[in-house]
């Protein structure tokens, strides 16, 4: 069951997306997340999603990885469009009781299913491309000026990379103690959600001691490769911006300044 | 001239208990291999956190090339030098990609960024794992964990390792990748600590050292050592299987001209009896 989390894993590989700087496709997704919010009409909505798709082909990653993190939002795609369906002003397309269905709330409906799903794709391209380790690096090199501020930005990031690092091991950990404890007669499957939150109790706590262990042994370890914090510390990827990254930009430049004029010179829809 | 050296170092974990390395000391050459074997609690792993100043004595002190471990200021130097293995690969990695786990000891140590690199890509290809640089690390297996974990410690460059169990969560397989990747390091001239519980290991060494009870029991060339079964038997300790047979067989009657380590000289010298 665990298995199966593909949102946010790392897929190696050498596509145009893969080569560019993390600091730039982090820029980018905030800049496209904003866009796709600002996207009013169909037009609009048309470009981002092409630049999204373009991503998506550019990213080399197969089609079903994205597809797999689809499949988590869908649940929360339906009840929201079927929200929106319900809730729309404007012309009554068809009535039954309470329910009404107008033509804004199926338009309001496809652009916040269609919001969502690209939200998912552009974040999934991000996190299929890029190491969490290069991520959470571009993360602190982004945030650099806030040390300024006393923000602790070395600390910060220190956390997030392990952070990253032991997610798969303590999921593989959890289905490893959820057998053993099945094996032992837990029964974890019946009873109401009050039953079923009680039967978690004796995965949680060795869970618990095991990460605390876990967290105890790898302290150990990083003072033995002679960590002391983020004083004088040296990376071994230094970050170039690279030809390919200025196109980029220029690219999405272009992609985001479509998306305003579209928005200026047709009707907003929503 | 000894490359580590320790005198006299006394420790212990809180006042109440007995002293978990008893008046212990020992001297390691360059480029040696040690075996340092003893039961549960005997003190060994103490020892070792002991040698690269993860813990400081008591009483006594402990050299690493002629640097005290109880100066501060030599404290990263040391440890650079000494490098320490431990058990759990999974808990020693860092980083979610290989190679920037490898890559985490040196950049603590604030070498260049073109340098981290060569040394990297070295130490990835001396344990055999640089085809997977770019993996991550929970889709390895344990023996391959522990290469990267052993790669970890090589990219800072020490001229000691020392292993604490390298081997002990690991099936048969990770076991013997790992105890080549042992043996090629102690090839190239580094020195080896290592702590196991598995004597067909210890046997590779060129000198055993048994700890008993914060002590150190007997020491010598691993024929030696083990030579001394009922010694070893009386402060439950293995021996090879290899040995333990002869030893047996010796008891029954069967007259042999030596005392085998593993199973091919025990074979040869079956073979010298039965005519």
């Amino acid at each position: 069951m665990t298995r199966d989390v593909s949102f946010g894993q790392y897929m190696p590989g050498d596509g145009v997306i893969h080569r560019l700087d993390p600091r730039i496709k982090l820029i980018l997704l905030i800049a496209y997340i904003v866009f796709v919010f600002c996207a009013f009409n169909f037009v609009s909505l048309a470009v981002i999603s092409a630049a999204t798709f373009a991503a998506v082909m550019l990213s080399r990653v197969p089609l079903r990885m994205y597809f797999k993190s689809l499949k988590v939002v869908l649940i929360i795609v339906l009840i929201t469009s079927a929200l929106n369906i319900f809730y729309g002003g404007g012309d009554v397309l068809w009535q039954w009781g309470y329910l009404t269905v107008t033509k804004d709330g199926i338009f309001r409906a496809i652009f916040v299913s269609v919001r969502i799903v690209l939200l998912i794709l552009l974040s999934s391209c991000l996190t299929f491309t890029t190491t969490p380790t290069d991520l959470t690096d571009a993360i602190e090199r982004l945030m650099k000026p806030l040390k300024a501020l006393h923000v602790k930005v070395h600390e910060i990031a220190m956390m997030m990379t392990i952070a990253l690092r032991f997610v798969p091991t303590l999921l593989e950990e959890t289905d490893k103690i959820m057998s053993a404890q099945k094996a032992r007669g837990a029964d974890m499957d019946s009873g109401g959600i009050i039953k079923k939150v009680k039967a978690m109790t004796p995965i949680l706590i060795p869970l618990f001691v095991s990460a605390f262990r876990r967290a105890y042994e790898l302290a150990v370890a990083m003072e033995c490769r002679c960590y002391h914090g983020g004083d004088g510390r040296t990376r071994m990827k230094v970050l170039h911006m690279k030809p390919l990254d200025y196109v980029s930009l220029v690219i999405s430049g272009i992609v985001l300044a479509g998306i305003v004029l579209c928005n200026v010179f047709f009707a907003s829809i929503v | 001239m000894s490359f580590i050296s320790a005198e006299n170092v006394k420790f212990s974990y809180d006042e109440q208990n007995r002293n978990v390395l008893d008046d212990v000391s020992l001297k390691i050459k360059k480029g040696e291999f040690v075996a340092l074997l003893g039961h549960n609690g005997c003190g060994k792993s103490t020892m070792a956190k002991m040698l690269n100043a993860m813990l400081l004595p008591e009483w006594g002190v402990v050299y690493v090339d002629n640097m005290d471990t109880s100066d501060e200021k030599l404290t990263y130097e040391i440890r650079s030098n000494v490098g320490l293995v431990l058990q759990n690969p999974d808990n020693q990695l860092v980083a979610g990609v290989i190679e920037e786990d490898v890559a985490f000891g040196p950049e603590n140590l604030g070498v260049e960024p073109q340098e981290i690199r060569r040394r990297v890509d070295d130490a990835l290809k001396a344990v055999g794992m640089y085809e997977y640089r770019t993996h991550a690390p929970h889709k390895l297996s344990g023996g391959q964990k522990q290469r990267v974990a052993i790669a970890g410690i090589l990219a800072m460059e020490p001229s000691c390792i020392v292993f604490d169990e390298p081997t002990a969560m690991l099936d048969p397989n990770g076991r013997e990748e790992v105890m080549k990747a042992i043996q090629s390091l102690h090839d190239k001239g580094i020195t080896i600590v290592l702590i196991t519980h598995y004597m067909n290991e210890a046997v590779l060494a060129d000198r055993v050292i048994v700890m008993d009870k914060g002590r150190i029991l007997t020491q010598g060339k691993p024929r030696d050592v083990f030579s001394e079964v009922p010694v070893l038997k009386r402060h439950r300790l293995d021996v090879p299987q290899a040995t333990e047979l002869a030893y047996r067989l010796i008891g029954a009657g069967v007259r042999f001209t030596d005392m085998p380590l593993n199973a091919e000289e025990c074979v040869k010298l079956l073979e010298e009896v039965l005519g």
